[in-house]
Formats: C-alpha cells, structure tokens, sequence
C-alpha cells in the first residue's frame, strides 16, 4: 500500500509538470520562448529518427563514463593515500579547495584555451568530480574503526582477509555515495563543456546548434534526453550497487547454511 | 607468564615500578583495581600493545606468538557474518577448509549459536555479540588469552550466561589467562588466582582460590571472605 501511494503521488507530480509546462505555453503562446509538449515530442521523434542522433548520444556516453571511470580510479587511490597519510592530505588540501570552490564555466573556459573540444568536456568533468569522490573516500578512511584493525592485528587475520572483511567494507559506502555523486556530476558538466567548445558530436553540442537556430523545441528535446540519460546511468548504478549486496548476502549465507548442515 | 620487574609511566604517571607478577599456566588470573592504575596497561604489556621503560614479560614456549583477546565491547566485523567472524581468526593457523569449519561450529554450539551462524552482527542482541566474542576468542588457537573486562555493562542474568559459556569452554581447553575487571564477584567467579592492584611496586592483594571453578557459589564462606578481602584491598588503595 505504501509503495502504491508513493508511485500515485510520484506520478502526480510529473503529471503536474507536463500540465504546467502545457499551460505556460499556451499562456505564451510563442513556438520560440516556450514550445508545448506536442511540438517538442514531435521534434524528439524527428531526432531520434535522424542519421547523427546515435552518434552524438553515444559520444557524450563515451565522454561521461570515460571521466566517470577516471575520476573514480583516481580519486579512490589518492584518497585512500590522503586518509592513510595526514601530511598527503595537507599538501592536496589547497588543491580540493580550490577545484571546490572554481566556477565550472571558468574550467570549461580554461579547459579550451588549453584543450581540444572533444577533451575539454573530459577534462572539466575530471576536475569538478574528483574533489567530490576524493573527500568522500579520505573521509572513509579516516573513519574507519580502529578497535577492528587492533583486533585484525591480535588474532592474525591475513592481510587478504582484513582487505576484503574489514577495509573495503569499511569504505564501500563512502565509494557508492562518492561514486554516486560523481557520476550524476559528470552528466551536468560534460554536456555543459560541449554546449561551450560545440565539438563535432556530442548532446551538448546538437543543444547549442539548436538554441543559435532559436529551435527552441529541438533544446528542450535534447534537454530531455540529457535527463533521461543522467536517470538511466543514476538507476543502472543504483541497481548496481543492489545486486552487488544482494549477490555478498547470498554468497555469505549461502556458506554459513552450508556449513550449519555438515 | 611471568612480569618481571616491569616498569612503565606515562609523562609524570608511574603505573609501574619493578613491578613482578605471575601467572601459572592453564590458569586464570583475575585482576582487579581502581581505574587508572594499570589494569589495562598491564593486558596492552602482555599483548606487546605497550613498550617498556624497564623489566621484562617472560612467557612459556606454548604462549609465544598470537594471543586471544577478549575485549570490552566484542569488536565483530559488522560486514562478515558470525561464522566469517570466528572462522576468519582461524585461517591463519589451521589450512584445511573443513577443519576450520569443524572448530567454528563446534565453538558456536558451545555459545548456543549454532543456528545465528548465517545471520550479522547487526542482527544480534548484545549478548549474542560477546557470545560470538567468546566463540571466536576459543576458536583461536593462541595460548594465552588476555580478557578486557567483557562481561562489564551486562545485565545480571546475561553476565551469569556468559560467565557460565566461558567456564564451560575454558574447562574444556584451559589457556593461561589473565583476566581484567573491577567486578570482585566476577574475579573470584572465574580466578584461579585474585590479585589488586593500587601500589606501582607491588599487588596490593595476591590470593589463591583453591574451590573448583564449578563448584563455585557467590554466598560461598570462602568466596565471601576473598571478596571481603578484595574490596578491603580496593577501598584501601
């Protein structure tokens, strides 16, 4: 009963947008301010039927899990050095802080000075997400239970052992909710830097074209699958991250029960 | 295992001034004393936690090496699941699978555990915690077992439990002890011997209780008196 209320009330509220959209744009009444929902699905329909539209999705899919993958390898080994190591993390403090507090329009700027358009939306999605997934996995570190090391230490449990059961248990969920965010971070900053650099392909890029050609319909189309592309990716993370637990679960109860019956 | 001379300060505090102390092997020391005068600086010299300022720990060939420890609160990996928990300190000592599998669930059986094998940490009352505490503490083959008051903060009833699971495992497999507490009624319970501490130099009270372990009861004569003595060592301190 509870989940059916909860998908009632979620469905109300998306209902409510489309008819608040819908209304301001008969209230306008202008294709180019405020396009209504007949005409921007019209226009989705015309993209997706159109030769590039694979090709520029795909690209900007390539160019958000190439930084996703590299902020999240980097992040977590120099994380886990600055947790480890206090004096590490003092030398990176003024880095973090700074890429924290930078505009990403001023990344995104910078980056194409220095960059080509098809590296820039990497380059700044790296530099805005890495903060977020570095401080998330320092901070696992640094909260990791030392009374367990202490035990691990006295009753000589194998290095593999205490990796496995005691350290990345520990830190795992400082990774998925840094991982999490990083990615849904990537999205917003990747398409951004191609909408600036407007490289050959890329979402982005089709959205700048769209809005210079005061296609407003074509904005809002791929404004769409912008969002149904940072959704996607956010619930195939999510159901990730699921099946792992429920995969761990198995495997662990699966033994216990094995072993109770012998 | 014998402390010998052992000196240890912290800044300006003397814990322990040639201080000498001996635990007889396959028997149970209790130790009691007023907080902050070493009872646990003397389990971290006996684990090797702690560096010396002077003096020496000398232990038996079969208490060398790894040590079994019972802490306060029972330290499980809250990710692992209780078998994982105890079987884990195993595997660095006995290479065989089922072996391995063999002593878990004996010891697990023994705590009344043997159907919370699958479940976590997490899923367990506090006194099924320290029971996986105390599986895991025997399972482990060391042969010295040093225990950090964990039967403290208990209700009654669950302290006379664990008392009585930890009784029945160390008669089955009796390892040099020493035991940290400032319940006397818990150190005369379980102690072969009764120490105080309170004096850097020397155990305000050292005293032998000779009544089986099993045969022992609270409002025993005996006992009473030892406990008198103990309170009278603690109150003096």
């Amino acid at each position: 009963m509870h989940s059916v209320k909860r998908s009632l009330i979620l469905f109300l509220s998306s209902a409510l947008l489309l008819v608040v959209w819908q209304l301001g744009s008969v209230v306008l009444d202008s294709q180019i301010l405020l396009p209504g929902l007949g005409p921007v699905f019209s226009a989705l329909i015309e993209l997706v039927q159109g030769g590039p539209f694979f090709a520029n999705v795909f690209i900007t899919i390539i160019r958000a899990l190439q930084s996703f993958v590299i902020i999240v390898a980097s992040a977590t080994v120099i994380g886990l050095l600055g947790g480890k190591f206090p004096l590490f993390s003092l030398a990176l403090k003024p880095f973090v802080t700074v890429l924290k507090a930078i505009p990403v329009m001023s990344i995104i700027l910078l980056a194409f000075i220095w960059f080509t358009s098809g590296t820039v939306p990497l380059f700044s999605a790296f530099l805005m997400g890495f903060p977020v997934m570095y401080v998330q996995i320092e901070g696992g570190v640094r909260q990791m239970d030392k009374s367990l090391d202490e035990m691990c230490r006295l009753y000589d449990i194998r290095g593999r052992d205490k990796l496995f059961h005691y350290t990345i248990p520990s830190i795992l969920p400082f990774f998925i909710i840094g991982s999490r965010s990083a990615l849904s971070m990537v999205w917003k900053v990747v398409i951004a830097a191609e909408v600036l650099t407007v490289p050959r392909f890329g979402v982005g890029a089709r959205m700048q074209l769209a809005q210079v050609q005061l296609e407003t319909d074509k904005v809002l189309s791929w404004t769409l699958i912008a969002v149904l592309l940072t959704a996607v990716f956010d619930l195939l993370f999510d159901a990730s991250v699921w099946a792992f637990g429920k995969l761990k679960k198995r495997v662990d109860r699966g033994r216990a029960i094995c072993n109770s019956k012998t | 295992m014998q402390f010998q001379n052992i000196s240890k300060s912290y800044a300006q505090n003397c814990i322990f001034d040639s201080f000498n102390l001996e635990i007889e092997a396959h028997t149970i020391l209790s130790v009691v004393g007023p907080s902050g005068e070493g009872k646990t600086t003397l389990l971290q010299i006996a684990a090797g936690l702690v560096e010396l300022d002077g003096g020496r720990v000398i232990k038996e060939a079969e208490e060398q090496g790894s040590i079994s420890y019972l802490f306060q609160e029972p330290r499980l990996l809250p990710s692992s699941t209780v078998f994982s928990n105890v079987e884990l300190a195993l595997r660095s000592f006995v290479s065989s699978r089922t072996e391995r599998e063999a002593v878990v669930l004996h010891y697990l059986k023994m705590v009344g555990l043997s159907d919370s094998a699958c479940l976590y940490p997490a899923q367990l009352s506090g006194g099924m915690r320290q029971r996986v505490a105390i599986a895991r503490a025997f399972a482990h083959p060391a042969k010295l077992m040093l225990l950090d008051e964990p039967f403290q903060s208990l209700d009654i009833k669950l302290k006379v439990t664990l008392l009585n699971a930890f009784i029945r495992l160390w008669e089955e497999s009796p390892r040099t002890t020493l035991f940290v507490t400032h319940d006397p009624k818990e150190a005369i319970l379980l102690g072969d011997a009764v120490c105080c501490l309170g004096d850097p130099k020397k155990p305000l009270l050292y005293q032998k209780i000779h009544i089986p372990r099993k045969a022992r009861n609270i409002g025993d004569q005996t006992l009473l008196a030892v406990e008198a003595s103990l309170v009278q060592a603690l109150v003096s301190s």
